[in-house]
Protein backbone atom coordinates (compact mmCIF):
# COMPACT_ATOMS: atom_id res chain seq x y z
CA UNK A 1 0.00 0.00 0.00
CA UNK A 2 1.02 3.65 -1.21
CA UNK A 3 2.42 5.95 2.33
CA UNK A 4 0.29 9.04 1.43
CA UNK A 5 3.22 11.22 3.55
CA UNK A 6 5.56 9.12 1.12
CA UNK A 7 4.01 9.73 -2.33
CA UNK A 8 5.19 12.36 -4.72
CA UNK A 9 1.89 12.81 -6.60
CA UNK A 10 2.30 15.61 -8.53
CA UNK A 11 4.80 18.14 -8.76
CA UNK A 12 1.60 20.79 -8.15
CA UNK A 13 1.71 19.28 -3.94
CA UNK A 14 4.99 19.46 -3.78
CA UNK A 15 5.67 22.67 -5.02
CA UNK A 16 1.94 24.24 -3.56
CA UNK A 17 3.54 26.73 -1.51
CA UNK A 18 6.42 28.40 -4.18
CA UNK A 19 3.99 28.22 -7.72
CA UNK A 20 2.55 31.21 -6.54
CA UNK A 21 5.71 33.23 -7.14
CA UNK A 22 6.18 32.27 -10.85
CA UNK A 23 3.38 30.01 -11.38
CA UNK A 24 3.10 26.69 -12.80
CA UNK A 25 5.26 27.63 -15.91
CA UNK A 26 7.55 29.35 -14.17
CA UNK A 27 7.99 25.61 -12.34
CA UNK A 28 8.49 23.96 -15.30
CA UNK A 29 11.14 26.25 -16.34
CA UNK A 30 13.03 25.33 -13.79
CA UNK A 31 12.33 21.81 -13.69
CA UNK A 32 13.77 22.05 -17.72
CA UNK A 33 16.75 24.02 -16.58
CA UNK A 34 20.44 22.84 -16.46
CA UNK A 35 22.76 24.17 -13.94
CA UNK A 36 26.48 24.12 -13.28
CA UNK A 37 27.07 24.00 -9.73
CA UNK A 38 31.33 24.55 -9.71
CA UNK A 39 32.61 23.48 -6.08
CA UNK A 40 30.74 21.61 -3.47
CA UNK A 41 31.74 23.06 -0.54
CA UNK A 42 29.97 25.77 1.59
CA UNK A 43 27.98 27.75 -1.16
CA UNK A 44 27.89 24.99 -3.29
CA UNK A 45 26.21 22.96 -0.16
CA UNK A 46 23.68 25.71 -0.09
CA UNK A 47 22.64 26.46 -3.25
CA UNK A 48 22.71 22.73 -4.02
CA UNK A 49 20.05 22.25 -1.36
CA UNK A 50 17.66 24.73 -2.54
CA UNK A 51 18.01 23.90 -5.96
CA UNK A 52 16.97 20.27 -5.26
CA UNK A 53 14.32 22.00 -2.87
CA UNK A 54 12.65 24.41 -5.34
CA UNK A 55 12.94 21.59 -8.14
CA UNK A 56 15.54 22.15 -10.60
CA UNK A 57 15.54 19.50 -12.90
CA UNK A 58 19.41 18.92 -13.49
CA UNK A 59 22.48 20.25 -11.29
CA UNK A 60 25.88 19.26 -12.29
CA UNK A 61 28.04 19.48 -9.56
CA UNK A 62 31.71 19.95 -9.80
CA UNK A 63 34.18 18.84 -7.27
CA UNK A 64 37.46 17.08 -6.98
CA UNK A 65 37.76 16.49 -3.43
CA UNK A 66 37.04 14.19 -0.63
CA UNK A 67 34.97 15.57 2.33
CA UNK A 68 37.35 16.36 5.69
CA UNK A 69 36.32 16.71 9.15
CA UNK A 70 37.20 20.30 8.87
CA UNK A 71 34.05 20.72 6.07
CA UNK A 72 31.44 19.76 8.43
CA UNK A 73 31.68 23.45 10.51
CA UNK A 74 29.81 24.92 6.90
CA UNK A 75 29.55 21.93 4.39
CA UNK A 76 26.11 21.15 5.09
CA UNK A 77 25.64 18.43 2.41
CA UNK A 78 27.79 16.18 4.03
CA UNK A 79 27.36 14.07 7.29
CA UNK A 80 29.95 12.37 9.74
CA UNK A 81 29.27 9.60 7.46
CA UNK A 82 30.75 10.91 4.46
CA UNK A 83 34.19 11.70 6.05
CA UNK A 84 36.68 10.61 2.97
CA UNK A 85 33.87 9.92 0.70
CA UNK A 86 34.46 11.99 -3.10
CA UNK A 87 32.21 15.07 -2.57
CA UNK A 88 30.04 15.12 -5.58
CA UNK A 89 28.76 11.22 -4.83
CA UNK A 90 27.95 12.59 -1.29
CA UNK A 91 26.12 15.31 -2.95
CA UNK A 92 24.61 13.24 -5.00
CA UNK A 93 23.45 10.47 -2.41
CA UNK A 94 22.22 14.09 -0.29
CA UNK A 95 20.68 15.97 -3.10
CA UNK A 96 18.74 12.77 -4.01
CA UNK A 97 17.47 11.84 -0.88
CA UNK A 98 15.77 15.73 -0.57
CA UNK A 99 14.63 15.05 -4.21
CA UNK A 100 14.63 11.88 -6.14
CA UNK A 101 13.51 13.35 -9.26
CA UNK A 102 16.50 15.95 -9.79
CA UNK A 103 18.91 14.59 -12.39
CA UNK A 104 22.47 14.91 -10.71
CA UNK A 105 26.00 14.80 -13.00
CA UNK A 106 28.25 14.55 -10.24
CA UNK A 107 31.55 15.15 -12.10
CA UNK A 108 34.70 14.73 -10.13
CA UNK A 109 37.07 17.32 -11.75
CA UNK A 110 39.63 19.99 -11.57
CA UNK A 111 37.92 23.13 -13.35
CA UNK A 112 40.29 24.82 -15.37
CA UNK A 113 40.76 26.45 -18.92
CA UNK A 114 41.16 22.34 -20.54
CA UNK A 115 37.72 21.16 -18.58
CA UNK A 116 35.75 24.23 -18.24
CA UNK A 117 34.59 24.13 -21.98
CA UNK A 118 32.87 20.59 -21.74
CA UNK A 119 31.35 21.64 -18.05
CA UNK A 120 29.54 24.20 -19.32
CA UNK A 121 28.55 22.44 -22.32
CA UNK A 122 24.64 22.79 -22.72
CA UNK A 123 24.26 24.62 -18.91
CA UNK A 124 21.71 27.72 -18.86
CA UNK A 125 23.64 28.92 -16.05
CA UNK A 126 26.99 28.59 -14.24
CA UNK A 127 27.05 29.19 -9.92
CA UNK A 128 29.86 30.41 -8.17
CA UNK A 129 30.78 27.90 -5.16
CA UNK A 130 34.30 28.05 -5.98
CA UNK A 131 37.05 28.76 -3.41
CA UNK A 132 39.83 31.08 -5.42
CA UNK A 133 39.57 33.29 -7.82
CA UNK A 134 41.51 31.08 -10.42
CA UNK A 135 39.39 28.93 -11.23
CA UNK A 136 36.46 31.53 -11.01
CA UNK A 137 38.08 33.80 -13.63
CA UNK A 138 38.55 30.37 -15.87
CA UNK A 139 34.41 30.07 -15.08
CA UNK A 140 34.13 33.91 -15.85
CA UNK A 141 36.02 33.32 -19.36
CA UNK A 142 33.99 29.94 -19.94
CA UNK A 143 30.81 32.09 -19.45
CA UNK A 144 31.56 35.06 -21.44
CA UNK A 145 32.35 33.00 -24.73
CA UNK A 146 29.11 30.75 -24.26
CA UNK A 147 27.16 33.48 -23.33
CA UNK A 148 26.05 32.05 -20.06
CA UNK A 149 25.62 33.91 -17.35
CA UNK A 150 27.53 33.59 -14.25
CA UNK A 151 26.16 34.34 -11.00
CA UNK A 152 29.20 35.16 -8.56
CA UNK A 153 29.30 34.62 -4.76
CA UNK A 154 32.10 34.52 -2.23
CA UNK A 155 32.80 34.62 1.35
CA UNK A 156 35.47 35.47 4.21
CA UNK A 157 34.77 34.67 7.62
CA UNK A 158 31.32 37.14 7.86
CA UNK A 159 31.36 38.54 5.13
CA UNK A 160 30.93 38.11 1.20
CA UNK A 161 30.15 39.16 -1.70
CA UNK A 162 27.33 38.62 -4.54
CA UNK A 163 26.49 39.75 -8.37
CA UNK A 164 24.99 38.34 -11.79
CA UNK A 165 27.29 38.86 -14.44
CA UNK A 166 25.13 38.94 -17.83
CA UNK A 167 27.65 38.69 -20.80
CA UNK A 168 26.52 41.38 -22.74
CA UNK A 169 24.62 43.23 -19.98
CA UNK A 170 26.70 43.53 -16.73
CA UNK A 171 30.77 43.65 -16.06
CA UNK A 172 32.23 40.36 -15.86
CA UNK A 173 34.38 39.62 -12.85
CA UNK A 174 37.45 40.39 -13.95
CA UNK A 175 35.69 44.00 -14.65
CA UNK A 176 35.54 44.17 -10.70
CA UNK A 177 38.38 42.11 -9.65
CA UNK A 178 40.95 42.40 -11.83
CA UNK A 179 43.72 40.79 -9.91
CA UNK A 180 43.92 37.53 -7.90
CA UNK A 181 43.58 39.12 -4.00
CA UNK A 182 46.24 36.54 -2.30
CA UNK A 183 45.63 37.83 0.97
CA UNK A 184 43.37 36.76 2.99
CA UNK A 185 42.04 35.15 5.89
CA UNK A 186 40.75 32.02 5.66
CA UNK A 187 38.26 31.74 8.34
CA UNK A 188 34.93 30.74 7.51
CA UNK A 189 31.53 29.74 9.05
CA UNK A 190 28.52 28.18 7.65
CA UNK A 191 25.88 30.80 8.01
CA UNK A 192 27.88 33.07 5.89
CA UNK A 193 27.92 30.25 3.50
CA UNK A 194 23.89 30.46 4.34
CA UNK A 195 23.58 33.80 3.48
CA UNK A 196 25.52 34.11 0.18
CA UNK A 197 24.88 30.80 -1.15
CA UNK A 198 20.98 31.98 -0.75
CA UNK A 199 21.19 34.88 -2.30
CA UNK A 200 22.80 33.24 -5.24
CA UNK A 201 20.08 30.26 -5.67
CA UNK A 202 17.48 33.42 -5.32
CA UNK A 203 18.96 35.00 -8.27
CA UNK A 204 19.46 31.74 -10.35
CA UNK A 205 15.98 30.92 -9.75
CA UNK A 206 14.60 34.51 -10.85
CA UNK A 207 16.63 34.35 -13.97
CA UNK A 208 15.55 30.99 -14.83
CA UNK A 209 11.68 31.45 -13.76
CA UNK A 210 12.00 35.53 -15.12
CA UNK A 211 10.81 36.70 -11.57
CA UNK A 212 11.63 40.36 -9.90
CA UNK A 213 14.73 42.23 -10.49
CA UNK A 214 18.44 40.36 -10.73
CA UNK A 215 21.22 41.61 -9.23
CA UNK A 216 22.65 43.08 -12.17
CA UNK A 217 25.41 45.71 -12.40
CA UNK A 218 25.44 45.52 -8.38
CA UNK A 219 27.37 44.30 -5.71
CA UNK A 220 25.63 43.14 -3.22
CA UNK A 221 28.16 43.35 0.02
CA UNK A 222 27.42 41.24 3.22
CA UNK A 223 28.43 42.15 6.32
CA UNK A 224 27.36 39.50 9.14
CA UNK A 225 29.54 40.87 11.44
CA UNK A 226 27.69 44.35 12.06
CA UNK A 227 24.51 42.70 10.36
CA UNK A 228 24.74 45.11 7.27
CA UNK A 229 24.21 44.75 3.37
CA UNK A 230 24.50 47.05 0.94
CA UNK A 231 24.34 47.18 -3.10
CA UNK A 232 27.08 49.36 -4.78
CA UNK A 233 26.88 50.28 -8.54
CA UNK A 234 29.48 48.38 -10.82
CA UNK A 235 30.45 48.71 -13.86
CA UNK A 236 32.09 47.38 -17.04
CA UNK A 237 34.94 48.40 -18.17
CA UNK A 238 35.81 48.78 -22.12
CA UNK A 239 39.88 48.41 -21.13
CA UNK A 240 38.55 44.39 -19.37
CA UNK A 241 41.14 42.14 -20.32
CA UNK A 242 38.59 39.37 -20.30
CA UNK A 243 34.96 41.06 -22.03
CA UNK A 244 36.28 44.62 -23.23
CA UNK A 245 35.66 45.25 -26.66
CA UNK A 246 37.32 46.95 -29.67
CA UNK A 247 35.61 48.16 -32.74
CA UNK A 248 34.28 45.50 -34.56
CA UNK A 249 34.27 43.11 -31.79
CA UNK A 250 31.01 42.84 -30.16
CA UNK A 251 31.16 42.82 -25.99
CA UNK A 252 31.92 39.51 -24.59
CA UNK A 253 33.67 37.77 -27.20
CA UNK A 254 37.07 39.29 -27.06
CA UNK A 255 38.27 36.78 -24.70
CA UNK A 256 38.08 33.78 -26.76
CA UNK A 257 40.74 31.28 -26.56
CA UNK B 1 34.56 69.27 -4.49
CA UNK B 2 32.86 66.37 -2.06
CA UNK B 3 33.45 62.97 -2.09
CA UNK B 4 31.79 59.58 -0.77
CA UNK B 5 33.97 57.09 0.69
CA UNK B 6 32.37 53.72 1.01
CA UNK B 7 34.58 50.78 2.67
CA UNK B 8 33.23 47.36 3.51
CA UNK B 9 34.44 44.05 5.04
CA UNK B 10 37.78 43.93 7.11
CA UNK B 11 38.71 47.65 5.75
CA UNK B 12 35.73 48.60 8.26
CA UNK B 13 37.90 47.24 11.27
CA UNK B 14 40.13 50.14 10.46
CA UNK B 15 38.03 52.54 9.50
CA UNK B 16 34.15 54.40 8.92
CA UNK B 17 31.97 52.39 6.98
CA UNK B 18 30.72 56.03 5.29
CA UNK B 19 32.76 59.36 5.34
CA UNK B 20 32.74 62.17 3.13
CA UNK B 21 35.34 64.31 2.29
CA UNK B 22 36.75 67.15 0.43
CA UNK B 23 39.24 68.08 -1.69
CA UNK B 24 40.91 70.45 -3.59
CA UNK B 25 40.55 70.27 -7.87
CA UNK B 26 43.03 67.88 -8.85
CA UNK B 27 42.77 65.51 -6.59
CA UNK B 28 43.31 61.89 -7.24
CA UNK B 29 42.60 58.50 -5.22
CA UNK B 30 46.53 58.89 -4.48
CA UNK B 31 45.48 62.12 -2.90
CA UNK B 32 42.62 60.70 -1.26
CA UNK B 33 44.34 57.44 0.48
CA UNK B 34 46.84 59.79 1.29
CA UNK B 35 44.06 61.79 3.49
CA UNK B 36 42.43 58.37 4.68
CA UNK B 37 45.67 56.71 5.77
CA UNK B 38 46.50 59.42 7.69
CA UNK B 39 43.09 59.39 9.55
CA UNK B 40 42.99 56.05 10.30
CA UNK B 41 45.98 54.06 12.09
CA UNK B 42 46.46 50.54 10.52
CA UNK B 43 44.95 51.52 7.08
CA UNK B 44 48.50 52.34 4.92
CA UNK B 45 50.05 49.12 5.89
CA UNK B 46 46.90 47.31 5.61
CA UNK B 47 46.40 48.89 1.71
CA UNK B 48 50.04 49.29 0.64
CA UNK B 49 52.48 46.75 -0.19
CA UNK B 50 55.15 50.10 -0.76
CA UNK B 51 54.06 53.60 -1.05
CA UNK B 52 53.43 53.11 -4.98
CA UNK B 53 51.88 49.93 -4.65
CA UNK B 54 48.57 49.02 -3.60
CA UNK B 55 48.44 45.16 -1.74
CA UNK B 56 46.36 42.93 -4.40
CA UNK B 57 43.09 42.37 -2.93
CA UNK B 58 42.54 46.51 -2.61
CA UNK B 59 39.95 47.00 -5.38
CA UNK B 60 38.76 50.51 -5.15
CA UNK B 61 35.82 51.48 -7.01
CA UNK B 62 35.16 55.25 -8.82
CA UNK B 63 31.47 55.32 -9.26
CA UNK B 64 31.28 51.69 -10.24
CA UNK B 65 34.38 51.49 -11.93
CA UNK B 66 37.76 49.63 -11.27
CA UNK B 67 40.35 52.55 -10.95
CA UNK B 68 42.61 49.58 -12.07
CA UNK B 69 40.92 50.32 -15.86
CA UNK B 70 40.93 53.99 -15.22
CA UNK B 71 44.64 55.14 -14.42
CA UNK B 72 44.96 53.29 -11.12
CA UNK B 73 46.38 55.87 -7.87
CA UNK B 74 46.38 58.79 -10.63
CA UNK B 75 42.56 58.01 -11.41
CA UNK B 76 41.39 62.01 -10.92
CA UNK B 77 38.75 62.61 -8.41
CA UNK B 78 35.42 64.68 -9.51
CA UNK B 79 32.87 66.43 -7.35
CA UNK B 80 30.04 63.81 -5.90
CA UNK B 81 32.23 60.61 -6.90
CA UNK B 82 31.20 57.59 -4.41
CA UNK B 83 34.53 55.29 -4.18
CA UNK B 84 33.92 52.39 -2.97
CA UNK B 85 37.14 50.08 -1.10
CA UNK B 86 36.34 46.63 -0.68
CA UNK B 87 38.50 43.68 -0.07
CA UNK B 88 37.09 40.72 -1.99
CA UNK B 89 36.05 37.56 -0.16
CA UNK B 90 37.46 34.23 -2.01
CA UNK B 91 36.26 31.67 0.01
CA UNK B 92 33.76 29.33 -0.61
Amino acid sequence: MEDPYMSKESSDTRFLRQIPLFGKEGQTKLQNARVLLAGAGGLGSVIATYFAAAGVGYIRIVDEDVVECSNLNRQILFHEQDLGVCKVEAAEKTIHALNSDVEVDAVCRHIDETSVGDLVQGMDLILDGMDNFTARYVLNRAGLNEKIPFIHGAVNGFYGQVTTLIPGVTPCLRCIVPTTPTWEKNAIIGVTCGAIGSVETSEAIKYLTETGKLLENRLLLWDGLRGECESIQIMNSPDCTDCGFSEGEPYGRRSSV
Amino acid sequence: MKITVKAFATFREVMDMQIELEFPEGATVRTLLSELTGRYKGLGEMMFADPDTLRDFVNILKNGRNIHFIAGLATPLDEGDMIALFPPAAGG
